[in-house]
């Protein structure tokens, strides 16, 4: 990933990072605003305290808005594991994506598609494709072998496949 | 990955996930734009340890026995021990056998590969009047913060703790 210079604002950082972490907070919370809160959390903590560090910002900032929403889940007293609320619950909101040149049908689909994997396999999914994480660092992440993750995502990968009809050239 | 999948990741990553709201570009600006003043969202303030309030005094007696004792184990080692570097030779035909040493400071090859912040302990300390006339709660929160870097090349890593204290300005919502 291409680093933003050290005197960039956090206006371009936040343009550059800001819709990746959003989408991927959406994987672990509950609503669209819990997601804007954690990501706001995050984004505040890794500019004030973790912009110097150097290393990979956008893997920085995704585990801070993880932790951000453990402390959040934690917070509001559920008890219950996070992954199992959020696998159990519609998630609720607005639309994950921009719309797209050839409309929207095929970004609906794609969603809906997305929504409905499990989530161990979602969340490995987002971090994969728009976290731009390696398999090593999503595993770092999550806690689980890299290896887990890549099986991960080639299920994810096949469930998707199975469920969208191919793409109108 | 694999060749089956490629159609399909490369239609994933030209999706583009949706943008932020403007309301949470504004709640930033006030974060990160004016530090000091309090807003009506949650604000991260950092207590010193330099602070006369921080309970985080109470360490420094010790950090300084620390250094008293460092600066004596140094000062009376017989033998310096050079800084550790990695040496190239590299023979230069026609001279005598004088090595060409290049130096690389280990430090350098190290790189930070995470930060986690838990939070272990949360309370609220009640509410309060900001100055636009808004109620809030103020949230004191403990949070320990482990940085941790490693060196790819021969995967040892460094790991760094350190405690941290946010007093947060939750505003209150009506629903």
């Amino acid at each position: 990933m291409e680093d933003l210079p050290d005197h960039a604002s956090w206006n371009q950082w936040f343009d550059r990072y800001g819709p990746r972490l959003l989408l991927c907070a959406r994987q672990w919370t509950r609503s669209l605003a819990d997601a804007e809160d954690v990501v706001q959390e995050a984004f505040v903590r890794f500019w004030k305290h973790q912009r110097g560090l150097g290393g990979e910002p956008l893997a920085l900032l995704l585990t801070s808005v993880r932790r951000a929403a453990f402390d959040r889940a934690r917070g509001e007293s559920r008890r219950t594991a996070r992954e199992e609320q959020v696998a159990g619950d519609e998630l609720e909101g607005g639309a994950f994506f921009e719309p797209l040149l050839e409309g929207n049908d095929r970004r609906a689909e794609i969603e809906t598609a997305l929504r409905c994997l499990p989530f161990e396999q979602r969340e490995v999914l987002v971090l994969k494709i728009w976290g731009e994480l390696t398999f090593e660092e999503i595993a770092r992440q999550l806690d689980i072998p890299a290896n887990t993750a890549a099986s991960r995502y080639r299920y994810a990968l096949a469930s998707l496949r199975k469920e969208l009809t191919a793409p109108v050239p | 990955m694999n060749d089956d999948f490629s159609n399909l990741e490369a239609e994933l990553k030209r999706m583009r996930p949706c943008a932020p709201s403007s309301e949470l570009q504004t709640r930033l600006a006030a974060a990160l734009d004016r530090p000091a003043a309090p807003t009506a969202q949650p604000v991260s303030t950092y207590r010193s340890a330099f602070s006369w309030r921080s309970w985080k005094w109470t360490l420094w007696p010790a950090a300084v026995a620390a250094a008293v004792v460092l600066a004596l184990v140094i000062t009376r080692r017989p033998d310096p021990v050079p800084p550790i570097t990695d040496q190239t030779t590299h023979p230069v035909s026609g001279t005598a056998a004088e090595p060409l040493t290049t130096t690389t400071p280990v430090a350098d090859l190290y790189k930070p590969v995470s930060a986690e912040n838990v939070l272990y302990d949360s309370r609220d300390e009640g509410l309060v009047t900001l100055d636009d006339g808004t109620a809030a709660h103020r949230v004191f929160q403990c949070y320990l913060d482990t940085y941790t870097w490693r060196n790819p090349r021969t995967d040892a890593s460094l790991s760094w703790t350190v405690p941290r204290d946010e007093v947060r300005i939750v505003p209150v919502r009506a629903y």
